[in-house]
């Protein structure tokens, strides 16, 4: 193994390092709110520090290598691809982040049917699982796996796109959970910016692997 | 301790004064390496280590060049050229085997310091190649002529052969220059493997090479040490505008 391969080891194992930290937020939070667990949700609150703090060391760890290795070709990409995968993770950290805080700030248990008109679950589950997968793909360069990314987010974007019909129908039916449900579309708008960040994750690894760029491509285009 | 260090080092060639006060410590299991433009001082100060000043008519050497402590230039400190040269090996440009085999290059070192046991030099042969990650591609012509070696190949002999006397301290004065870009990745691989058991300096006008091989840069002007930092430092963020400038390709 060359100098430069021992880097991207470890520069790889760094970014996995992130992939699961973040992911372990998101779950956390899931359940915080899901339990309606305020001492889980503390938790990830404290946890973003680390996210931040690996952030930036992973930061300078590509800054390094550019300036000492001077990358080419794949090993050019896949420094530019973790540097961009860094800063999508740390985004996703802080809507994990984010939505625990909700689950902190809030007094009352959160309405069980709320939470099933507006079908969270089933959301957060789909951003969890998209994380997962491009953790895999990015793991294993596996692009196909990477792919199928985009079509798991229709569904997130599906019930994004309901919540507001949905929540004012509920807000109407009860006034007095009208903050409650307020938290409750924040962090569908919170989720679905998740999965566009697990999107923009696998463009970087199908460049980082195939050489293509899939920015500003439609949803067909991409799983081409 | 440092392995090898200078305390306010001046080396004056006759009038021209090379070195201003240098002052340097190298840890153990290292590499550091030195760059700066032509007529920097880099090359010069290198070869203090080895003493290869000495025989240059009108040099002069004012300061302190400690190894494990002791300085080598200081007669009562009792080091005698020859016994400093087994503790630093040297290597050159270009490469430069001698007219023999490959077997009695590498052994040549232990030859001339009386060392003759067969077995041990064979042991030893064998054991310096495959450091230089040289024994593979040698093991079946070791009777050859080291002529009939590549030029990556030869300078890779040269390494084995500097291996073979067992220094602490191994000096690189430019070692790629003369090679293709293959030979010189795997001179620059070998460099990062030897430092877990050498202290290694390298002069290198290849500032890519630099950041790929050494743990810590030195930047000379004009007989100065204008900084001298970890690389990462050196290559990212460095202190003087001047060091700026030079790693930039901006001036030099």
């Amino acid at each position: 193994m060359t100098h430069l391969d021992t880097e991207l080891k470890r520069l790889k194992d760094e970014i996995l390092e992130m992939f699961n930290l973040v992911s372990s937020q998101l779950e956390k939070g899931k359940e915080a709110l899901f339990n309606f667990d305020k001492s889980l949700a503390r938790e990830v609150n404290f946890n973003e520090k680390r996210v931040n703090a690996l952030e930036l060391k992973i930061d300078k760890d590509c800054e390094n290598i550019f300036a000492l290795f001077n990358p080419v070709a794949i090993d050019l990409r896949f420094v530019l691809a973790v540097l961009k995968i860094n800063s999508n993770l740390e985004r996703i950290g802080d809507i994990a982040d984010g939505i625990a805080r909700y689950v902190a700030e809030t007094e009352t248990i959160f309405d069980a049917k709320l939470l099933q008109v507006t079908e969270l679950e089933k959301m957060y589950s789909m951003a969890i699982e998209m994380m997962k997968d491009a953790q895999v793909a990015f793991d294993h360069e596996n692009t196909k796996l990477a792919r199928g990314v985009f079509k798991k987010d229709d569904i997130l974007d599906d019930i994004n796109g309901k919540a507001n019909s949905v929540l004012a129908e509920f807000i109407q039916q009860h006034p007095d959970k009208t903050m409650q449900a307020l938290h409750i579309v924040s962090t569908i708008r919170k989720l679905e910016r998740t999965g566009d960040q697990a999107k923009n994750i696998v463009e970087e690894i199908i460049f980082y692997i195939e050489a293509k760029v899939l920015k500003h491509l439609s949803t067909a285009a991409k799983q081409e | 301790m440092q392995k090898l260090e200078t305390k306010n080092l001046h080396l004056h060639y006759g009038d021209f004064h090379a070195l201003k006060g240098i002052n340097m410590t190298f840890e153990p299991n290292t590499v550091t390496a030195l760059i700066g433009p032509s007529g920097c001082g880099k090359s010069t100060y290198l070869r203090l280590f080895n003493r290869m000043n000495d025989l240059i008519p009108n040099v002069k050497i004012k300061g302190e060049v400690l190894l494990d402590g002791k300085d080598i230039y200081k007669k009562s400190a009792g080091m005698r050229i020859d016994e400093l040269r087994k503790k630093v090996g040297m290597v050159f440009q270009k490469p430069n085997p001698f007219p023999k085999s490959i077997f009695e290059n590498v052994a040549y070192g232990l030859r001339v310091n009386g060392i003759d046991h067969s077995g041990f030099v064979e042991e030893r042969v064998e054991t310096s190649l495959k450091q230089a990650a040289l024994w593979d591609e040698v093991k079946d012509k070791l009777k050859k002529s080291a002529f009939e070696l590549s030029g990556g190949q030869q300078q890779r002999l040269c390494i084995a052969r500097a291996l073979a006397i067992e220094p602490s301290i191994i000096l690189m004065d430019e070692p790629a220059s003369a090679l293709d870009p293959i030979s010189t990745a795997k001179i620059e691989d070998l460099i990062y493997e030897l430092k877990t058991k050498y202290t290694i300096i390298i002069v290198t006008h290849n500032m890519q090479q630099a950041g790929r091989v050494s743990d810590k840069t030195a930047f000379f002007y004009l007989g100065e040490l204008v900084e001298f930092d970890t690389t990462p430092v050196i290559f990212t963020n460095p202190t003087h505008s001047q060091t700026q400038d030079y790693i930039t390709g901006r001036f030099g």
